[in-house]
């Protein structure tokens, strides 16, 4: 009359494991769902009634309840269909309980009784690794990236329900194996001229730097941006492993597959609060944000984005994590990218001073849409112009990726080794430490201070990227001013046009 | 009930409601502002051609608006001259649609000497507000007045120009808005630095925001101020052409900066060279026009730090084009980072400026 199966609910981007439990009684004929169920969970009745029916199998025409015990968090998604039907049957004595006891299900049930994956695959099967795991046949390859150490892959209930009564053999599951990939990421010496966005955007992969790049139409914003993750170093295994995860989490892409190279994300500007950082009505699904983690999230046409939505991300860039907080829980993601943006300089894109018919008050409102806090966290801030049509045209190419790639990698272990982060993570107090100045570099800043060109704030940043730029001349000692002047190069202003008098 | 001084009349005649400088200088034409005043207190009508709705708002007005624009006045350092008065500018009596009331923050004696109207666009480029400044201070240390009117671009140029010079003649300001209510706001600063060195005139009552309908009839003043209108920048329409059309009307000389063609901010000017300007290349053709300059003289300038050799080569380098970081390095053989360091440089030394990536050259 009573069973409890294992099963597992999606909370972010980890599974949390859980107790399906199922109770048959005599009563009117009820199907009742208890324990935080979502609207997906609830629908699971009909689901698992027509799949039960099907495969042949009974649907007990009694007073049914099914509680769904284990976290005080809302349970969504359609991965314990499995789990209420199994239940069912061991309720009803059709499956002896020894048979299932060092089992967990996780699958979505067909009406015709056919197995189905679910979103989040890896991390579901993640938290009952301790467990056998039964996931659907097609779902195999995705719960792999959790590598777990029992994982059966099943087609239909009919197969499944063969199995644990008649002591039939698990489907044969291994040709599966994961599938390592290394993603076709554009080279940088696809882009003619440009040397001083080369040197910034060397400067954002070596010391993780978030950037801003302002320019007019046609300059290679986006060129540069997309060959950023080029750049940076391949992912650990660890890395790699939590991409997939949160992929498989959002239930996008082959999610069968592991990358290696740093991932890539560019939302549409017309992105929602909660496809950028996270959330979701019923249960709580990854962001972009999260997506981009241990890679790069480029925002094109960053003025269009709704002003909300940009300033959300402001904690989660610091942090590193993004918290969803709601009522009933809270979950925490991953969201340590290296975060790119491209603005046109005013409304009319012209580009050159001369050829641009914006009024000042129309450019400042252009640009006014980033708030200030927000343009703070961008440590290199360029303005880029159209190439000519000399380097367009010329035949020398720049240097490739790969080369590139070398020398951030070296700046990455020099950085790592010195102070254990990457140089944008540098705290203050840490500053005087592992990023001395030079004299010459210490009164070119503190005029800079003086004059009101730089906030105290900005002071750290220079710092910080000025500690890139030297250890990517090899120098990882003191800071000459060189270094120091060329930072703030980097760190144009983009608002503010308006002279004060 | 008690007499107020005469300005005060003048000032509550010229901010009443519905008041036009025309209006006003038929009113002020009557007679003592405060007998007209007193007049219109007693419901006479002593004007034809004037509508019963302006009459009956202008009747409305009573004691409490007469002390109210009068405290206003105090409270802001405002001085009110009308045409009738001793202090009234001279320049401008003989000017056919002078306006009747003047508002005054400051010296009005500034406008004793010589004087030179800069006026331009809003959107002005890099090198030729450099130019705007640059003429501005000339003038000054040369005891020109520099008439403006104060809006963003060439006009504040020219006045931070006029004052950087120790012991130069002070500015004349004439703005749009009532001289207490400063527009564009993040001009606070230079506007109380006006009232202090030189003037700020304006035709509204203290209180009277910028309607865009001011400007032009702004600039009609800025005209009659003039003995010499210099144009530095200008699209082939905008504020600064009513100006020039107002100076040709008054048949004050007209000069032009000329710029590169195609380009906006320098269509206007282009076009009055054409229609026969004069052309001002350098500081000294305005002082020339005045009579003020021979060629050979050295003409006063903003001070700025010597540029090092490298530097000075960087400059030699862009001449007067807008350069990319990118094309500077280019032509000055550098490496980028190099290129960056000289032009950080040089901006702090005010050698070059820059916008949205643009690198000008600020020389003239």
């Amino acid at each position: 009359m009573y069973a409890a199966i294992r099963s597992a609910t999606l909370l972010g981007t980890r599974g949390a494991p859980i107790v399906v439990e199922a109770h048959v009684g005599v009563g009117i004929p009820a199907f009742t769902v208890v324990g935080l169920p979502d609207e997906g969970c609830r629908e699971s009745r009909d689901r698992v009634r027509a799949a039960l029916l099907s495969s042949g199998l009974e649907w007990p025409n009694r007073r049914i309840t099914i509680n769904l015990a284990g976290t005080g968090e809302r349970k969504g998604g359609a991965g314990m269909d499995l789990a209420i039907a199994i239940g069912l049957l061991v309720a009803q004595e059709v499956i002896h309980p020894s048979a299932i006891e060092k089992m967990a299900f996780i699958a979505e049930l067909g009406l015709d009784g056919s197995l189905r994956p679910t979103a989040g695959m890896a991390p579901l099967v993640d938290a009952v690794s301790d467990y056998e795991v039964v996931v659907a046949g097609s779902a195999v390859a995705e719960s792999m990236l959790a590598r777990p150490p029992y994982l059966h892959g099943v087609g239909t209930l009919r197969e499944l329900v063969d199995v644990l009564i008649n002591n039939q053999t698990w489907p044969d599951i291994d040709h599966f194996s994961v599938n390592v990939v290394e993603d076709a990421i554009a080279d940088l010496a696809d882009v003619r001229g440009q040397h001083s966005a080369r040197l910034a955007l060397e400067v954002a992969a070596s010391g993780f730097h978030h950037m801003l790049m302002v320019g007019p139409p046609g300059a290679g914003k986006s060129m540069l941006a997309r060959r950023l993750p080029g750049l940076l170093p391949r992912l650990t295994e660890d890395e790699a492993f939590t991409c997939a995860m949160v992929r498989s989490a959002a239930g996008i892409g082959s999610g069968v597959t592991v990358a290696t190279s740093p991932p890539f994300r560019s939302p549409h500007h017309s992105v929602s609060m909660a496809a950028m950082v996270g959330g979701g009505s019923s249960h709580i699904r990854p962001g972009e944000l999260s997506l981009a983690s241990h890679g790069v999230l480029f925002l094109d046409e960053m003025g269009e984005f709704a002003p909300t939505v940009l300033d959300a991300l402001r904690q989660p860039l610091e942090e590193g994590v993004v918290s969803i907080a709601r009522a009933h829980s809270s979950v925490t993601m991953p969201a340590k990218c290296l975060l790119i943006a491209a603005t046109n300089p005013c409304p009319c894109g012209a580009g050159t001073p001369t050829r641009c018919h914006c009024t000042l008050h129309a450019k400042q409102r252009y640009l006014r849409r980033f708030s200030g806090p927000l343009l703070d966290r961008f440590d290199v801030r360029i303005h880029l112009v159209k190439p000519s049509t000399v380097d367009l045209t010329s035949d020398s190419p720049g240097e490739s990726s790969a080369v590139v790639a070398q020398r951030v990698a070296h700046v990455h272990r020099v950085s790592l080794e010195r102070q254990g982060c990457l140089n944008s993570a540098i705290s203050a107090e840490q500053l005087d430490d592992v990023a001395p100045l030079s004299r010459d570099a210490m009164v070119w800043l503190r005029q800079k201070l003086d004059e009101g060109h730089l906030s105290g704030r900005g002071y750290h940043r220079i710092r910080r990227v000025a500690r890139t730029l030297a250890d990517m001349h090899g120098e990882h000692e003191v800071i000459k001013s060189e270094w120091v002047e060329t930072a703030i190069s980097m760190r144009v202003s983009v608002v503010t046009q308006a002279e004060f008098h | 009930m008690e007499q107020l001084p005469e300005w005060a009349y003048n000032a509550a005649l010229a901010s009443m409601p519905l008041q036009t400088p025309l209006r006003l200088r038929r009113l002020i034409g009557l007679g003592a502002a405060g007998h007209v005043w007193e007049m219109l207190s007693n419901n006479e009508r002593p004007l034809d051609g004037i509508p019963d709705d302006v009459w009956r708002a202008w009747q409305s007005c009573g004691q409490a608006h007469l002390h109210g624009v009068t405290e206003q006045c105090i409270s802001a350092g405002v001085s009110v001259v009308s045409v009738r008065d001793q202090g009234y500018p001279d320049v401008l009596l003989s000017d056919p649609e002078a306006p009747a009331v003047l508002f005054l923050r400051g010296n009005s004696a500034v406008l004793n000497n010589r004087r030179v109207g800069i006026v331009g666009t809003r959107n002005a480029t890099q090198r030729g507000k450099y130019f705007a400044r640059e003429l501005g201070a000339a003038l000054a240390a040369e005891g020109v007045c520099v008439v403006s009117g104060l809006a963003r671009g060439i006009d504040v140029e020219s006045h931070v120009g006029a004052m950087a010079q120790e012991n130069g003649c002070g500015p004349v300001a004439v703005v749009a808005s009532g001289p207490d209510v400063v527009y564009p706001r993040e001009h606070h600063r230079i506007w109380a630095q006006v009232a202090r060195n030189g003037c700020l005139v304006s035709e509204a009552p203290p209180g009277t925001v910028p309607e865009p309908f001011r400007f032009p009839m702004r600039n009609r003043i800025i005209a009659g101020l003039s003995e010499v209108l210099v144009v530095v920048e200008s699209q082939s329409k905008g504020g600064s052409m009513i100006t020039v059309r107002e100076a040709l009307k008054r048949d004050v000389m007209v000069m032009a900066v000329p710029g590169s063609p195609g380009v906006p901010a320098s269509e206007g000017t282009n076009d009055l060279l054409r229609d026969g300007c004069a052309p001002v290349t350098e500081v000294v053709d305005v002082l020339l026009a005045l009579g003020l300059h021979h060629r050979n003289g050295s003409v006063a300038s903003i001070e700025r730090d010597a540029a090092a050799d490298d530097e000075r080569e960087v400059l030699r380098a862009m001449g007067r084009d807008s350069c990319s970081v990118d094309e500077v390095a280019l032509r000055a053989s550098l490496p980028v980072v190099h290129a960056a360091v000289l032009l950080g440089r040089l901006e702090a030394k005010g050698w070059v400026a820059n916008s949205g990536g643009w690198w000008e050259t600020l020389i003239v």
